[in-house]
């Protein structure tokens, strides 16, 4: 089984109280690891202005490309819903691998914190509150309600298969788990 | 394995409910987890109803960090160092508090309670602990204080309201935007400034029924991206003449409801003379708009079309371009077009005014503790009751814009009080208001300041005695919103005060004693408090029975039968039920403000072109005109140094490129913005979503200024002025700068 993200870009007022309530939740501090980012997308020429917003969690891939260039097979895909782990214990750190991981990633999923020799990190789709039947903590923080999860096959049947999003291209070679209301100019 | 961390369901988590207090438009319920004493997690409201859910946004999901923060004030503080250097060192309450008696004590003595003045902010919106009620109530029974008038977010507003309809209940509930046909928000960004917790989640519910929205702004907002089917960027300060080039078309179409204005209004005929130019020979047309707005006439044209025919329609107006040397006019023009179109008083339309609240449970029930009797330094002045006379109000205060001109110049500058002594609750005015520099001069003057406040803010830094003030989480409270709702929230203490700190509330009780004030009252405890809240007020007192499920809950919802209608009563019944005017109906010309005889205050709404516009002849100096909206990620200066708030977006000033590379500004330079109130420094965001000619920075950043007087902080009010409108509006966003790329030094 497969789960997955469901994005309405067009909701999407790119507060971020999204990417506090997953730093408050996991217990992240201030710094660049950011389990969730909000990237931001400005075009066009005054006043035709076209601006879009985009969700960055970990995308749970259906092919992590992250586990197969992981030196020491740290990062592992849960055969029971797809959530890819990482067990930071057995990282090798940022230095000493390369960020292999991070560079693989089409989306900068993998997260590392300011010091030195960082282990990798990331979006492990709240998997305490996954465990208790909840949802993440991103898509109940949402005020607008652009945010949704479960599992990605009936996300496609209830919203639709646009794999594709402004700023966001869908890669054919991990198969990202998310499904997108998307902006379009 | 460090992915597969903690169990929610631990049983060591204990869950306690509380509240945003922060003067946001939002008014929040919050889930605390707590472990071992310790907030671990925050989560907002879990009502059953997802849809209907408040959800708190970025601000109050940094809470833990907030409370936490190293940079807390813990310990009373007294200056050791020269004022604004922001040295000082730990002594006891005991120590601090006798130093502060004796010295309201001698101020008292020596000069008269005049001399003390009572500094007030937003800063704290719960009731009970409320600093400004506990400080006003101490300083009466001490003998008499001098304050300040004027609300700096919304007194445009306030005074539009009080001249047309008197009551400032102007709002309709969040859910009736989707009983609307049309929405235009001007000058409005519910995105970013909240407005009512549920208000950006209707307005995007409303969108997705297909209901059009226009938003009018200098600014492509973040409500603007995802709300807009149309943006007209404006010049900041000519949306009036916008409005009433709006109304002139309405007119000469016939498209205006005359049976509307003829029933509920009086002097319209005096505002269509205005509009027509009977006087002064300048019809209102959308041609004579454009050149001042830069609007197309053929947009504005539209637009008055599309208004008048579509019903109902929703014309959204707000505070923030009252927040000029327009002010109040913006919000009467705003008026007078819903009363134009007869959408007063229906559902899916609106009464416009700026102020947005119902008046079921709003704060301006709140449970506070009012003095015993007057202030005894305002007894015996001619009422402001009903009086649109600023005069009347200046009788023994000061402007809040004012505020540090009157330190400076005193009696002497014709202000009616000689400043002495100081005491600071709930705000960070040398930040938050006008003319920063001017402000820090004005600190340095006092003979003694007290500054009661969670954190060593700009303003704490001139103070002589810091007293160190709890958070939310350390008390607790009865809570209330103000633009929507309507729901009452509980806030439950949910840790032990931080340090040594103490609730405004506390510090005023323990005071009292200090000065022998002992017929001062003392309240209960915060465990015993809410009760004692709820009970103080008709409306929490006949709804919330079971005190210990709303302690449980942390909210208790207000059920209305249909969404809040702003004025329905009038319109359904106006012979029975008239408004509060002197007349009774709409007062689009006002005999009260006629009766001022001052020529800058115009009886019916207009365009007038007052300072720091557009076409100020000052512009040749400073031709970029600088407004500061609210800040996202912080509520004005409040949350400041909040880490995860602070990461989210960098400080920086929205530039059109056009004006960025006429200086040979790149995105991402340090630039240097300037006119003769001040410098300051701040990196150059360019941006297609500013109008030419307009820079933009979001208020609330922290002054700090270097050995050469340049703010290094950027604070946006070290270029602003400290002056209002005739009606009493913190003129913040009618500001003229120059920027160049900064060179250092």
């Amino acid at each position: 089984m497969q789960f997955g993200f469901y994005f309405d870009q067009t909701r999407c007022i790119g507060c971020s109280a999204c990417v506090i309530a997953c730093k408050d939740w996991h217990d992240i501090p201030a710094g660049p690891e950011k389990w969730m980012r909000i990237l931001y997308n400005e075009k066009g020429k005054f006043p035709n202005v076209f601006v879009s917003y985009l969700i960055s969690p970990c995308y749970h891939c259906e092919d992590p490309v992250c586990i197969s260039v992981c030196p020491v097979n740290a990062i592992t895909k849960r055969e029971e819903d797809g959530i890819v782990l990482v067990d930071s214990d057995k990282c090798l750190g940022n230095e000493e691998c390369d960020s292999k991981c991070l560079k693989a990633c089409p989306y900068d999923a993998p997260q590392f914190g300011p010091e030195k020799g960082a282990k990798m990190r990331k979006c492990n789709f709240c998997l305490d509150r996954h465990l208790e039947g909840k949802l993440p903590v991103c898509i109940e923080t949402c005020r607008t309600r652009a945010l949704d999860s479960g599992i990605l096959k009936e996300l496609e049947s209830k919203y639709g298969t646009i794999k594709n999003a402004d700023n966001f291209t869908y890669s054919q070679r991990t198969k990202p788990a998310i499904v997108f209301k998307s902006k379009n100019r | 394995m460090e992915n597969q961390e903690k169990n929610i369901n631990e049983e060591d988590i204990k869950i306690v409910r509380t509240a945003s207090t922060f003067d946001c438009g939002g008014r929040c319920p919050l889930k605390i987890h707590i472990k071992e004493g310790k907030i671990i997690r925050v989560e907002g409201d879990d009502y059953e109803e997802k849809d209907e859910q408040l959800r708190t946004c970025l601000r109050c999901r940094a809470f833990r960090q907030y409370v936490y923060h190293p940079e807390r004030l813990k310990y009373p503080l007294k200056r050791d160092g020269p004022k604004g250097l922001g040295k000082f060192k730990r002594i006891s309450w005991d120590d601090a508090l006798t130093e502060i008696a004796e010295k309201l004590k001698e101020v008292k003595e020596k000069y008269g309670n005049s001399s003390i003045f009572l500094a007030m902010g937003g800063g704290y919106q719960g009731a009970y602990h409320d600093g400004m009620f506990a400080m006003i109530r101490l300083l009466t029974q001490f003998g008499g204080y001098s304050t300040h008038y004027g609300n700096v977010s919304s007194e445009g507003a306030v005074y539009a309201t009080q001249t047309q309809y008197i009551s400032p209940f102007v709002g309709h509930s969040r859910t009736d935007l989707l009983n609307s046909k049309l929405i235009i928000m001007w000058g409005w960004d519910p995105a970013r400034m909240i407005s009512g917790t549920d208000t950006i989640f209707n307005l995007i519910k409303a969108k997705e029924k297909g209901i059009k929205i226009i938003c009018i702004d200098p600014r492509y907002s973040d409500s603007a991206v995802v709300l807009a089917d149309q943006w007209i960027p404006i010049i900041p300060g000519t949306d009036t003449a916008m409005m009433v080039a709006i109304a002139y078309v309405m007119i000469k179409e016939n498209l205006h409801d005359q049976e509307f204005l003829d029933k509920y209004t009086v002097g319209f005929e005096k505002f269509k003379d205005y509009l027509m130019g009977n006087k002064d020979g300048i019809p209102k047309t959308p041609e004579w708009a454009e050149k001042i707005t830069s609007v197309s006439a053929e947009t504005i044209t539209n637009l008055a079309r599309e208004y008048a025919r579509t019903k109902p329609a929703a014309l959204m107006d707000c505070q923030g371009p009252a927040r000029s040397a327009v002010g109040e006019l913006y919000n009467r023009c705003a008026m007078t077009l819903t009363a134009m179109t007869g959408n007063v008083g229906k559902h899916g339309g609106n009464a416009a005014g700026g102020l947005m609240g119902i008046p079921y449970g709003h704060m301006f029930f709140a449970s506070r503790i009012p003095p015993p009797y007057r202030n005894p330094v305002e007894t015996g002045l001619k009422s402001v009751r009903g009086s649109l006379d600023l005069k009347l109000r200046f009788q023994a205060r000061c402007h809040t814009n004012k505020i540090f001109d009157a330190i400076l110049k005193g009696k002497k500058g014709g202000y009616p009080f000689d400043a002495k002594f100081a005491w600071f609750v709930n705000n960070n005015f040398l930040n938050q208001l006008g003319n920063t520099n001017k402000s820090a001069e004005a600190l340095k003057r006092l003979d003694y300041m007290v500054l009661a406040d969670l954190w060593l803010t700009p303003t704490a830094r001139y103070a002589d005695i810091i007293l160190p003030v709890t958070s939310i989480a350390e008390k607790s409270d009865l809570v209330r919103p103000w633009p929507s709702g309507p729901y009452f929230l509980c806030a439950n203490q949910v840790i032990d005060p931080i340090g040594e700190c103490k609730s405004d509330l506390r510090i005023a009780e323990e005071l009292a004693d200090k000065l022998g004030l002992e017929e001062f009252e003392k309240y209960p405890d915060e465990k015993k408090a809410l009760r004692f809240l709820i009970k103080l007020r008709e409306d929490t007192r006949k709804n919330i029975r079971n005190i210990s499920s709303f302690r449980q809950d942390g909210i208790y919802r207000l059920k209305l039968e249909e969404p809040y209608v702003a004025f329905k009563e009038q319109i359904e019944d106006i012979e029975n039920k008239p408004f509060s005017t002197p007349s009774g109906k709409i007062e689009i010309f006002s005999q009260r403000i006629a009766d001022l005889n001052d020529p800058e205050n115009p009886p019916i709404p207009k365009y007038m072109e007052r300072w720091e516009g557009r076409y100020d002849p000052l512009s040749e100096k400073y031709p970029i005109q600088l407004i500061s909206p609210h800040p996202k990620n912080r509520v004005h200066s409040e949350l400041y140094l909040v880490q995860w708030l602070k990461e989210v977006e960098d400080h920086v000033a929205w530039i059109n490129p056009i004006d960025a590379e006429a200086r040979g500004v790149k995105d991402g330079d340090e630039i240097f913005i300037f006119n003769d109130r001040g410098k300051l420094t701040i990196k150059a965001w360019l941006t297609e979503r500013i109008i030419p000619g307009v820079i933009s920075i979001f208020e609330g950043s922290w002054y700090d200024p270097d050995e050469n007087g340049i703010d290094r902080g950027g604070c946006v009010n070290t270029l602003t002025k400290d002056a209002y409108s005739p009606g009493g509006a913190s003129a913040l966003n009618s500001c003229l700068v120059e920027f160049k790329k900064f060179k250092g030094g």
